[in-house]
């Protein structure tokens, strides 16, 4: 079963393609913005290296979010304009998952792993998961401050792209929590794997965790 | 020629498909006014989501209603600017995606080109030819002089005639959006009722400027607001607005006429597009200048002059034709003039 996954909800636009266990070609590029202009590009150069085409797919993978607002369109108009295209399935995988699956299962033993996502607001996208990496609550928005609770809960391993938020919340020093080695953004190549143990998505629905900003007006 | 195109620049997601023999094989539009509609304009954001959560569905749609397959296409058209740009990224992702799978070339549409070609849908209009684009993001003359070739002769210096329109309508409390409803209170009113400044008559050249008759409008309503406004008054400051602007769009369209006959003798076309063509009192004022001038006034179908997928898929016709194919690397552009030489305010100000 090959599978085409691509990431465009953080600050990289990455592409890979997966056949029978092992990636056969993939790319990131690390980018604040613009994935719109180069996705497909992307994909190109990942089926070209890999000799495949979109006509050879059997599976489409992304994220759903959450991250940025632009992002997430981004790439999830893509996938559904694939799908549409090709008449694929698509596995939707949330932007927690993917973060939480690029860290190694050694540095999770024996931690609750919490994956902090920059909103670029000053505060996180938030999701808990046991060292099995199964959620432990929702995904949720919360300030720095407010991720000092899950200092009580066990020791901690902290990842993702907002991590550096949460340095003065938890100490340098504190013995109990720990900083990931992971790359802390999504990468393609841990989508399409998640992707292949999984049902493809019902609907692909971007997961925004905030509504949108509007005001009702006076009266 | 086959061209699949995708508008999604402000509040409608829509899609099409159209062929080079002018057949339109299948249209489908779904507005997002119900969204917008409590917080008396759009909101980005808002419109952003609808229109991921709609385009998909409405591209099947108008292929299984075409009965065609994506190989039965010869490209993939989207709107990717002005407008709003969550709708932009939206629509071209969805195009490009299309497009690279089947192999099929991508035409990025500027949207205000959709509307200065889109006459030439219906009927073998030649160029050149004077365009008068109104709607709520843009108010402007154009010479259309081919397709990509456009010369701005004139377009408002603050406010769009439509977004004055959606603005006094709300000052009026009628609600968004305001175009429909000023024209339908206005028939019950008189005009003379109130005095309303005519911006920029007598004025040489052809820019617009409305945001003086939309504060005479404010003040007109603050001074009347004791308790509510009568309906009548309502009526009468509708119709007086209304007719403002039709002296305004007659004074400056004669201008625009005449700088269009000294370029180009003997030509006699005059085409208005965009959402406030769909107005009747307008189009009669400006109907009757037109003839007076020895033009020729042509409107397309209400349907046609609102945003609208089919323009997209037949401007990126009358691309595709020329060769004026786009990259998977092209970057939508929320500001977009149609004629990138004009000085003046070019209209590629974004929708609001």
């Amino acid at each position: 079963m090959k599978i085409l996954a691509f990431d465009t909800a953080a600050r990289a636009c990455s592409a890979a393609l997966f056949e029978d266990g092992r990636i056969l070609a993939s790319r990131l590029r690390e980018m604040e913005r613009g994935q719109a202009e180069v996705l497909l590009d992307v994909v190109q150069e990942v089926l070209a290296e890999a000799g495949a085409s979109f006509a050879g797919l059997d599976r489409l993978a992304t994220t759903l979010g959450p991250g940025s607002f632009t992002g997430l369109r981004v790439g999830l108009a893509a996938a559904r304009g694939l799908a549409l295209a090709g008449d694929l399935p698509v596995v939707g995988v949330t932007t927690f998952e993917a973060v939480a699956h690029g860290v190694t299962a050694v540095e999770r033993e024996g931690r609750l792993l919490l994956v902090a996502l920059d909103t670029k607001r000053g505060d996180l996208y938030v999701q808990a998961f046991d060292s099995t990496l199964t959620p432990l609550a929702e995904g949720e928005v919360l300030a720095p401050a407010a991720c000092a609770r899950f200092e009580g809960e066990g020791p901690l391993l902290i990842v993702g792209d907002g991590a550096s938020l949460l340095r003065e919340v938890f100490g340098q020093n504190s013995r109990a929590v720990r900083w990931s080695e992971a790359p802390g953004h999504p990468e393609a190549a841990v989508i399409a794997r998640l992707a292949a143990a999984r049902e493809p998505s019902p609907a692909l629905r971007p997961i925004y965790l905030r509504p949108p900003e509007a005001r009702l007006p006076d009266g | 020629m086959i061209v699949l195109g995708i508008e999604s620049s402000c509040d409608e997601t829509a899609a099409a498909v159209v062929n080079d023999q002018r057949q339109i094989l299948a249209e489908c539009l779904h507005s997002q006014v119900a969204a917008h509609e409590p917080y008396g304009g759009i909101v980005p954001e808002i419109a952003a989501r609808a229109h991921l959560d709609y385009l998909d569905e409405i591209v099947a749609g108008v292929m299984a209603d075409a009965r065609l397959t994506f190989d039965d296409l010869d490209g993939v058209a989207a709107t990717a600017g002005p407008g709003l740009i969550g709708g932009l990224l939206v629509g071209t992702m969805t195009a490009k995606a299309i497009a690279a799978f089947h192999g099929l070339p991508f035409l990025a549409v500027n949207h205000l080109e959709g509307h200065a070609l889109s006459f030439r849908l219906l009927e073998d209009l030649d160029f050149p030819y004077l365009l008068l684009l109104v709607s709520g993001g843009h108010s402007q003359f154009v010479i259309v002089e081919g397709v990509g070739t456009y010369r701005l002769l004139g377009s408002t210096v603050d406010d769009a005639v439509g977004e004055a329109f959606d603005k006094t309508a709300k000052l009026l409390g009628l609600g968004y959006p305001g175009g429909p409803k000023i024209e339908e209170l206005a028939k019950q009113g008189n005009a003379k009722s109130f005095d309303l400044p005519r911006p920029m008559i007598g004025r040489k050249g052809c820019e617009l400027s409305l945001s003086g008759l939309k504060t005479a409008v404010r003040q007109t309503v603050a001074r009347l607001a004791g308790d509510s406004i009568p309906s009548g008054d309502l009526a009468n400051i509708a119709a007086a607005f209304q007719t403002a602007i039709g002296d305004v769009l007659v004074d400056r369209s004669g201008n625009a006429i005449r700088q269009f006959q000294a370029r180009y003798p003997g030509r006699e076309a005059f085409v208005i597009a965009g959402g406030v063509a769909a107005n009747q009192y307008l189009r009669t004022r400006l109907s009757e200048l037109v003839k007076g001038e020895g033009m020729r006034l042509h409107v397309p179908p209400q349907k046609l002059c609102t945003d609208n997928g089919t323009m997209i898929a037949w401007a990126g016709v009358e691309r595709l034709r020329l060769g004026l194919t786009d990259g998977f690397d092209f970057a939508v552009k929320p500001r977009w003039p149609l004629d990138p030489h004009a000085s003046s305010k070019g209209g590629g100000e974004v929708h609001s």
